[in-house]
């Protein structure tokens, strides 16, 4: 089912693993140049900056050599049929040389292989519905979607294709139940949660099942994006807006739904309950989930009910996290139930590019700006390298 | 860790007892670290008082009166400064460790009333006359101070910011490209200046050992700036093009061996990016000359062609740092 063999994935993991502990100095040097050796990976994985690089220039050959097959076979196309046709065999192109890549190059997340990945998946999904119905209906785009993306998750254990594949598939969900008629408006947003509170469930027993371990990662990323619409599914926001629109229930402004005291505590509870439950399991997945749905608590209060001015709000929110976070730091100090403030000592990208001077950068915004004598700023282009000089 | 793939390799014999059991109790004594989510919390909540104070004061303006509020906002500048100098190490030109997590968000928060503060001086009071320059100096002055003084990254890139606002430009990253208008003249030149003042600046620091770490800043907000003028430059000027395309042949070079010393990946992948888009544009502008449908071809398959060529470039160049590092 994997297109990478299964011995060199556990060899990978144990390369890492060893890494780690080298890193802790559990083991020494020659110690892990044995097990380096006693286990070979022969994969090839580029620097992850690298790994972008190749990812981009990949991406812009698929687009030109679509670009020139469409010119090329342009009297054959004659329709939108045709182009469609293009499309899927251009799709299948990629995933064949993404199969050679892997077969005969060892490519492993090096870029080249994400990209053909990708654009492969996205070539079929929209041909393939196009070919299939002629005007795309939202049922069969997520089916499709859900069906290729499945598909390539099982083949490739790609993090985005299952995330993809996990969202097409609540859309299918979606999109089917809404043929209920009214009852669907009472039934969806339960139906969802069920189904992302069965998949979080599944998800979290697969991961500690020895046969699923290449697919940690996958079931990972479906954990969170499965926590997430557990939560949407029963917010308030969503919950009102959305059967607002899609089943007209003409809502004055002031109005509410059916049953929104339910989903009032729902929209408040559930961040909570992720928070504890994160804390208590010492779970990462629960507690950052968590901590971005508080910020959901407090947008949907905010939507609907302006307790208090914007800017009271902002600084005494401001004043509650700064005061918070010093004493959360202050109250770790002697690692109380296993808990500590100091740094994780895996060495992440973001580091080593300091990210984060960058984000101080961005949300800053120089106080007096000079004046220019030419009033012209605000509407420059991107430099207009031409139609095909840039990307 | 997973203990599993320890006691294997014990089992296998290429682990000894005593690693395995240094595995386990490492792994028993592990903590869970929320070092990250508090950082966030703590710049959110940095983030929320500066600008939820700058709202409260504009909208109350006509209640409490311009002194009152001056002196608000001097008072958090001023409390925050007098612990941030209380709190820290001795001053050096290596790198300094803050002494804790509070003291950088302390900082940033100063940082950014102070910038208030100058703002409001001169919207209020026209304080520093009507030359514009001046009011923007001073806070470019007390950033840059501040960040080598209190060796702080984040204020380093917000003085980056301010002296590229005081030359003209906005360096923002996520608003490089849309803010600036590049077809202008004085734009493109200011851009080449900055470009080459920051990368001097990384050379210094560099060279001369004076807070290294900032090299990496310094460098990363240079070449960009210089790489994009020097674009801007070959779309722009008709007659000249070539000439930008050698400067930035000569930018190229110097940043591409920098990083080959450095053994950073990052440079050497943005310099071969950047000079892959300087040569797709003197490509292009040439077929465009060929006025002529297979023009359109030839461009395709050159297109086609060069990313195959920079891909396998890329991986050669990606061995070839690994072994330098090595």
């Amino acid at each position: 089912m994997l297109a990478y063999s299964s011995l060199s994935l556990d060899n990978l993991e144990i390369k890492e693993e060893a890494e780690k502990a080298l890193r802790k100095e559990c083991i020494d040097v020659p110690a892990y140049k044995a097990i380096e050796a006693a286990h070979p990976v022969n994969f090839y994985t580029p620097n992850p900056v690298i790994k972008i690089g190749l990812f981009i220039l990949t991406a812009v050959i698929v687009c030109f050599s679509l670009g020139l097959l469409t010119l090329i076979s342009f009297d054959m196309l004659r329709s939108e049929k045709g182009f469609a046709s293009l499309c899927v065999f251009v799709g299948l192109a990629c995933y064949g040389v993404l199969e050679i890549f892997i077969r005969e190059k060892k490519l492993f997340r090096a870029g080249v292989d994400d990209a053909l990945l990708w654009s492969a998946a996205g070539l079929l999904v929209c041909s393939v519905t196009y070919l299939y119905d002629g005007y795309s209906s939202p049922i069969s785009w997520c089916f499709f979607t859900f069906a290729i993306t499945l598909l390539a998750t099982l083949r490739f254990a790609d993090m985005v294709m299952a995330g993809v594949s996990f969202l097409a598939l609540l859309g299918l969900a979606f999109t089917l139940l809404i043929k209920l008629g009214p009852v669907a408006k009472t039934v969806i947003p339960f139906a969802i949660m069920v189904l992302s509170l069965a998949v979080y469930a599944i998800g979290r027993s697969w991961m500690k099942q020895y046969a699923f371990r290449h697919y940690n990662w996958c079931l990972t990323v479906v954990s969170v994006l499965s926590l997430l619409t557990l939560y949407l599914a029963g917010n308030y926001y969503v919950v009102r807006e959305l059967s607002n629109t899609m089943f007209d229930l003409q809502l004055e402004e002031g109005q509410s739904i059916p049953g929104a005291l339910f989903f009032w505590i729902y929209t408040t509870v559930i961040p909570l309950v992720y928070l504890y439950l994160g804390i208590r399991k010492k779970d990462a997945i629960l507690l950052r989930t968590g901590m971005i749905l508080l910020a959901a608590i407090v947008f949907t209060i905010r939507y609907y009910h302006s307790v208090m001015p914007l800017e009271t709000a902002m600084v005494l929110g401001g004043l509650v996290l700064t005061t918070g976070a010093w004493a959360l730091i202050r109250y770790l100090k002697t690692h109380p139930h296993g808990f500590t403030y100091v740094e994780p000592d895996e060495p992440s990208l973001a580091d080593k590019l300091k990210v984060e001077s960058l984000i101080i950068a961005q949300t800053y915004t120089p106080g007096a700006h000079t004046p220019s004598n030419t009033t012209d700023f605000g509407g420059g282009t991107g430099g207009g390298g031409g139609a095909s000089g840039d990307y | 860790m997973n203990v599993k793939v320890f006691e294997k390799l014990h089992a296998e014999g290429l682990l000894s007892d005593a690693s395995l059991e240094s595995v386990k109790t490492a792994e028993a004594n592990r903590l869970f670290s929320l070092h990250w989510e508090i950082k966030t919390l703590l710049y959110l909540g940095v983030l929320l008082l500066s600008g939820g104070l700058g709202i409260l004061i504009y909208k109350n303006i006509d209640t409490i009166g311009h002194q009152v509020i001056l002196l608000i906002i001097g008072v958090i500048c001023a409390g925050c400064f007098s612990y941030c100098i209380r709190q820290k190490a001795p001053f050096s030109w290596q790198k300094v460790n803050s002494p804790n997590a509070f003291f950088d968000y302390a900082l940033l928060l100063g940082c950014l009333t102070f910038v208030t503060f100058i703002g409001y001086l001169q919207f209020q009071y026209t304080a520093f006359g009507t030359a514009y320059g001046l009011a923007t100096v001073i806070p470019l002055v007390v950033l840059s101070v501040s960040a080598y003084y209190f060796d702080h990254l984040g204020v380093l890139s917000m003085a980056v910011t301010n002296l590229a606002a005081w030359m003209g430009i906005a360096v923002t990253p996520f608003q490089l490209l849309s803010a600036n208008d590049f077809s202008s003249d004085r734009i493109i030149y200011t851009g080449v200046a900055l470009g080459i003042i920051l990368l001097l600046l990384a050379l210094i620091s560099a060279k001369k050992n004076l807070k290294k770490h900032f090299a990496f800043t310094y460098q990363n907000f240079g070449a960009h700036i210089l790489f994009i003028a020097c674009i801007a430059g070959m779309c722009m000027y008709e007659a000249t093009y070539l000439l930008w395309f050698l400067f930035m042949a000569v930018v190229g070079a110097y940043v591409y061996l920098q990083a080959f010393k450095e053994g950073s990946f990052y440079f050497v992948l943005i310099t071969v990016l950047y000079g892959y888009v300087g040569v797709s544009i003197v490509v292009t502008r040439l077929l465009i000359r060929s006025n002529d449908i297979d023009g359109i071809y030839t461009g395709l398959l050159y297109m086609i062609g060069s990313a195959i060529g920079v891909i396998v470039l890329l991986i050669k160049l990606n061995k070839k740092i690994k072994h330098a590092r090595v």
